[in-house]
């Protein structure tokens, strides 16, 4: 009966916590397949980045952060969309999480179906809020779509629906 | 269980955060810009109610948005008592306002931000935005996001605090305490409008 009961014990304190653990937000796992690769860059890294698209695909930039609760909505939207056109668009997550939450970027896209390569905002803050738009005053989300021929057709700031970033992406692909 | 708990919690905290999506940019005052709405008044987290006019000192006023929730706000934050202390020592009124109407349910409601202000130990008055009525007419888009007017209520200074979110000590440019230096001093505010990071105000509905 003691043994019965240890056991049972042992389950309700052990199986849940495992459980929270697997889809908390930020839990580091240990299964690193498909975890997407995350890199720091400054303002003209990601202009590099942009750049070597020029010709190939169009572009959708995002500026998002884990803890960013419009920005999280709008994940599922852009998987879906760099899913349907491969070949024809990349979506550049670039994640401007505070530094001390860095390692949790990773995990956290990968939890979420992310699984191509994304970037970090390092370097001058200033720099990048002052060069990479007019149009954005610094507030997350930030969303940038820019044809293959470089002409931006499309950005705001603000969550936005599928329908928004499909319209402005099938814009982009018309080029 | 746990699981589907977790996130069907989740996930209504990310559908509620949507509704905040906004098709049309919103414009900040330009600088020169006479403050809006300057006698509606707000109540602070003392329980007291004022307006913007009945805030603003000899040499002018400042207004700050911002909220609980906000990991930019968080790291700014500690940095509001100094600002408050030299706006004062200036001559020039401080409030902060919360205009996070989606999230008062969230952590942006009154009580978390007395709770907040007790912490931090806010000397300022901490108010509610209701309905970011004040924050619409603004044109304010993010927390934390600062507007500085003169004697006049003229907008003089619009943006960020500083340069670094991240470290105080490493700050290069303090825009907001130059701003209010030179505002008292009579002397020119450059750069007079800059940006920062910062968290979109949930504005909901």
């Amino acid at each position: 009966m003691i043994y019965l009961y240890n056991i049972l014990l042992v389950l309700v304190l052990l199986v849940p916590g495992r459980q929270v653990a697997e889809c908390s937000p930020g839990t580091q796992s240990t299964d690193t397949s498909n975890v997407p690769e995350v890199v720091d860059v400054d303002y003209e890294e990601l202009q590099s980045v942009i750049e070597s698209y020029r010709g190939k695909k169009a572009v959708l930039l995002n500026v998002w952060a884990t803890w960013c609760g419009p920005c999280v909505e709008e994940l599922p939207y852009l998987r879906k969309l760099q899913e349907e056109y491969p070949d024809k668009l990349q979506v550049v997550l670039l994640s401007a999480d505070l530094r001390s939450d860095r390692s949790r970027v990773a995990p956290f896209l990968k939890e979420r179906g992310v699984d191509w390569k994304t970037y970090y905002k390092a370097g001058d803050n200033q720099r990048f809020l002052n060069q990479l738009s007019k149009q954005w005053s610094g507030a997350l989300p930030f969303t940038k779509i820019i044809d293959r021929k470089g002409k931006v057709v499309g950005q705001w700031q603000g969550s936005a629906s599928f329908d928004k970033f499909e319209k402005h992406v099938n814009k982009a692909l018309e080029e | 269980m746990v699981v589907a708990v977790l996130t069907l919690f989740v996930g209504i905290g990310w559908v509620s955060s949507g509704l905040n999506a906004n098709e049309d940019p919103i414009e900040p005052l330009v600088i020169g810009a006479k403050a809006p709405m300057v006698d509606l008044k707000v109540r602070s987290v003392s329980g007291d109610e004022f307006s913007l006019q009945q805030i603003a000192e000899s040499n002018g006023l400042l207004v700050m948005f911002s909220c609980n929730t906000c990991p930019y706000v968080k790291a700014w934050e500690d940095r509001y008592p100094e600002i408050y202390n030299l706006s004062i020592k200036n001559d020039i009124g401080m409030i902060a306002l919360n205009p996070n109407e989606a999230y008062r349910n969230k952590g942006d409601g009154f009580s978390d931000m007395k709770k907040r202000a007790g912490e931090k130990k806010y000397k300022f008055p901490y108010a509610l935005d209701r309905h970011h009525k004040l924050a619409d007419a603004f044109g304010a888009t993010r927390t934390p996001e600062v507007f500085l007017f003169n004697k006049n209520m003229k907008l003089v200074y619009h943006g960020a605090i500083d340069d670094n979110y991240e470290s105080a000590e490493n700050v290069q440019k303090p825009y907001l305490k130059n701003a209010i230096k030179n505002l008292a001093a009579g002397k020119k505010i450059d750069p007079s409008s800059t940006k920062s990071l910062g968290c979109s105000i949930k504005r909901g509905e």
